[in-house]
C-alpha cells in the first residue's frame, strides 16, 4: 500500500474554528430571511397574477330598471344577448334580493322601500371570446337592452400598484439581506485570515500566491455559505409547504392558494437562491482575502 | 532547460547578491547597514555574530520576508525590488527556509507540514507522497508522520522543519539556528543533510552561534556585528569587500 493511500491529507486551513457556531447560526438565519424574503415576493407576484386574472375575466353588466316589474324580462332578455355575444362564457344572474343588499350599505341601515328601481345585475365570467367594453354595450343595445359594462379596470389597476409594491417591498428585503450576507462574509474572513495569521505566514514563505491563498478563504466560505443556505432555505422551504397546506383551514395564516402545486416553481427559486447566496460567500471570501494579501504586503 | 544545463547555470551565478543594503524597522535606527555580500552559486556559508547583531533580518531579507530599506538586492539575478508578486512568490519557492521558532502548521500532520512546498507548488500528493516519506524517514520521524506538531519535541519541530524546507530541493537552502534544539548527534545528522543538499546543486546559509558546528564543516564565515557585515570567523574586524 503506498504512502498516499496510508496518510490522510489534510485541510490547509483548520476544518474546525472556535467561535464559528455564531458565524453559522448568523448565515442560517439569513438565509432563511432570505428564502422568507424571496418566497414573499414571489407568492406577491403569483397572487396579483391570480388577482388580475381573475378580474380579467369577468365582467359586470348593470341593466337600469325604471320599474321592479320590468326585471325578470329584462334580466332574461340581456343574458340571452349575452350568451350570443360572448359564447362560451358564464352569465349569472343576481337575484334581486342581492342586488338590492349591494345598494343597501350605501343608504344606510333603514329599509329600502320596495318600489326603488334597484338595477339588475349580470356577473359575466369569460371563456375565450373577448369583446370591448363598448362592443358589448353595443350589441345590448342593437337587441334593445341599455346597460353599463364594467370591466373592472380600476380594481385591476389598483391591485396592479398594490402588486407591484409588495413584489418590490419583497425583492427589496432580499437584496438587503443579501448585502448584509455580504458584508458578513467580509467580516468572517476577515477574521479568519487574522486567526489563521500563522498558516498563512508559512504558506506565503513557501511559495503560495496570493490567488492559492485567496482560495483556500473561497473554498471555506462558498461550503460555509452552501450549507448555510441548505439548513436556511430548507426552513424557509417548510415554512412555505406549512403555510400552503394550513391556508384552506386558516385564512387568516394562508397564502392565497392551498397544496403544493402552486408554489412548486417557488422551491426552484430556493434551489437557485441557494447556489446565490453561497456564490455571494465565495465572491465576499476571495475579494476580502485577496485585499488584505495585497495590504499586508505593502506594510512589509 | 534541462536539469544539468539548470545546475551548470547556477554554478556560474551569484545567487545572493546584497549591494550596499540598509534595513531599518518603522522610523528606528538601522539594524543592517551598508552590507554587501555575495552567496556563489553552490557556495555554502556560515553566518554567525552575537544575539541581536542583524543576523535574522539579513536571512529575512535573503528569503523575501522583509524588504530592504535601501541597497539593492539580487536573487537568482533578479533585482527583487521590481519582482511582481507572481514572480516574488515562485522566487521563494526555490528558497527552503529553516526558521528558529520552526513555523510548523500546528493542525497539519507532519507528513502534510513536510510536503508543504510541493502542494503548494502544484504537485499531486501522488507524485510527493513518497518522497516525503523518504526523507522523513531519514531525518527520525519516519514514526511520527501523522502526529501534529504541538505533540512533537523540540527536536522533533526541528527535523520537520528541515524536512520541509529541503523537500523541494531548492537552489538556496536558509536556515536560522537549525541545530539549536537537537542533540549533538542529530546535529551533525542534520548538518550531513546541508552539506548533502550543497553538494548537490543547493546555496546554503546557516545562521549559529555553534562554533562546533562551523568547524564541522570547511565553508565560508561571514560575521555580523552591530549590523555590518564581516568575513571570517575570528572577532578581528575584517571588512567585506
Amino acid at each position: 500500500m503506498s504512502a498516499t493511500n496510508l496518510i490522510p491529507e489534510g485541510t490547509l486551513l483548520p476544518a474546525r474554528v472556535s467561535n464559528a457556531r455564531a458565524l453559522w447560526v448568523v448565515l442560517i438565519i439569513m438565509a432563511l430571511l432570505a428564502g422568507a424574503a424571496m418566497l414573499f415576493a414571489r407568492g406577491a407576484m403569483r397572487l396579483s397574477g391570480d388577482w388580475q386574472e381573475q378580474l380579467g375575466s369577468t365582467l359586470t353588466v348593470q341593466v337600469p330598471l325604471s320599474e321592479t316589474a320590468q326585471w325578470q324580462d329584462r334580466m332574461e332578455t340581456t343574458r340571452g344577448l349575452l350568451l350570443d355575444a360572448l359564447p362560451g362564457a358564464d352569465v349569472e344572474i343576481i337575484d334581486q334580493a342581492e342586488a338590492r343588499a349591494l345598494v343597501q350599505p350605501w343608504l344606510g341601515n333603514t329599509e329600502l322601500p320596495e318600489n326603488l328601481p334597484v338595477p339588475g345585475l349580470l356577473s359575466i365570467t369569460l371563456a375565450e371570446t373577448r369583446l370591448s367594453v363598448a362592443q358589448i354595450e353595443t350589441r345590448l343595445a342593437q337587441g334593445g337592452i341599455t346597460a353599463n359594462v364594467d370591466d373592472n379596470t380600476r380594481y385591476a389597476d389598483g391591485l396592479r400598484a398594490t402588486a407591484r409594491r409588495l413584489v418590490g417591498i419583497g425583492f427589496g428585503l432580499l437584496a438587503l439581506v443579501l448585502s448584509a450576507g455580504l458584508a458578513v462574509n467580509i467580516f468572517a474572513t476577515r477574521a479568519g485570515m487574522h486567526a489563521q495569521r500563522d498558516v498563512i505566514r508559512v504558506l506565503v514563505q513557501v511559495g503560495a500566491t496570493d490567488r492559492f491563498v485567496a482560495r483556500l478563504f473561497v473554498r471555506q466560505a462558498a461550503l460555509r455559505g452552501a450549507l448555510g443556505a441548505l439548513i436556511g432555505l430548507g426552513l424557509a422551504a417548510l415554512l412555505w409547504l406549512v403555510l400552503s397546506f394550513t391556508s384552506a383551514e386558516q385564512e387568516m395564516f394562508g397564502l392565497g392558494w392551498n397544496g403544493l402545486l402552486p408554489g412548486l416553481v417557488d422551491l426552484f427559486w430556493l434551489v437557485g437562491l441557494g447556489i446565490v447566496f453561497a456564490l455571494i460567500c465565495a465572491i465576499a471570501a476571495g475579494i476580502t482575502a485577496t485585499r488584505q494579501l495585497a495590504a499586508e504586503r505593502k506594510r512589509l | 532547460m534541462t536539469q544539468t544545463a539548470h545546475m551548470s547555470s547556477l554554478q556560474t551565478a551569484e545567487i545572493v547578491g546584497f549591494e550596499r543594503v540598509g534595513l531599518r524597522y518603522g522610523r528606528g535606527p538601522e539594524v543592517l547597514s551598508d552590507v554587501d555580500v555575495t552567496l556563489p552559486a553552490g557556495s555554502f556559508t556560515f553566518l554567525t555574530g552575537p544575539s541581536g547583531a542583524g543576523k535574522s533580518s539579513l536571512l529575512k531579507l535573503c528569503y523575501l520576508s522583509l524588504v530592504q530599506s535601501r541597497g539593492q538586492i539580487r536573487l537568482f539575478g533578479q533585482d527583487t525590488a521590481l519582482l511582481p508578486n507572481a514572480q516574488r512568490q515562485a522566487i521563494k519557492r526555490r528558497i527552503g527556509v529553516v526558521l528558529q521558532d520552526f513555523h510548523l502548521i500546528e493542525h497539519l500532520s507532519v507528513f502534510d507540514n513536510v510536503a508543504l512546498p510541493l502542494r503548494v507548488s502544484g504537485q499531486s500528493r501522488e507524485t510527493y507522497a513518497n518522497d516525503v516519506v523518504e526523507l522523513l524517514q531519514w531525518v527520525g520521524l519516519g514514526h511520527r508522520m501523522q502526529a501534529l506538531p504541538p505533540t512533537l519535541s523540540g527536536g522533533e519541530k526541528q527535523r520537520a522543519a528541515i524536512a520541509r524546507a529541503v523537500i523541494a530541493k531548492p537552489d538556496l537552502l536558509i536556515a536560522d539556528e537549525p541545530t539549536g534544539n537537537v542533540d549533538p548527534v542529530i546535529g551533525r545528522r542534520l548538518l550531513r543533510l546541508f552539506a548533502e543538499m550543497n553538494r548537490m546543486g543547493a546555496t546554503v546559509m546557516i545562521a549559529t552561534h555553534d562554533t562546533h558546528l562551523i568547524d564541522e564543516i570547511d565553508a565560508r564565515v561571514l560575521r555580523i556585528e552591530a549590523g555590518r557585515v564581516f568575513k571570517g570567523k575570528p572577532p578581528v574586524a575584517e571588512v567585506a569587500p
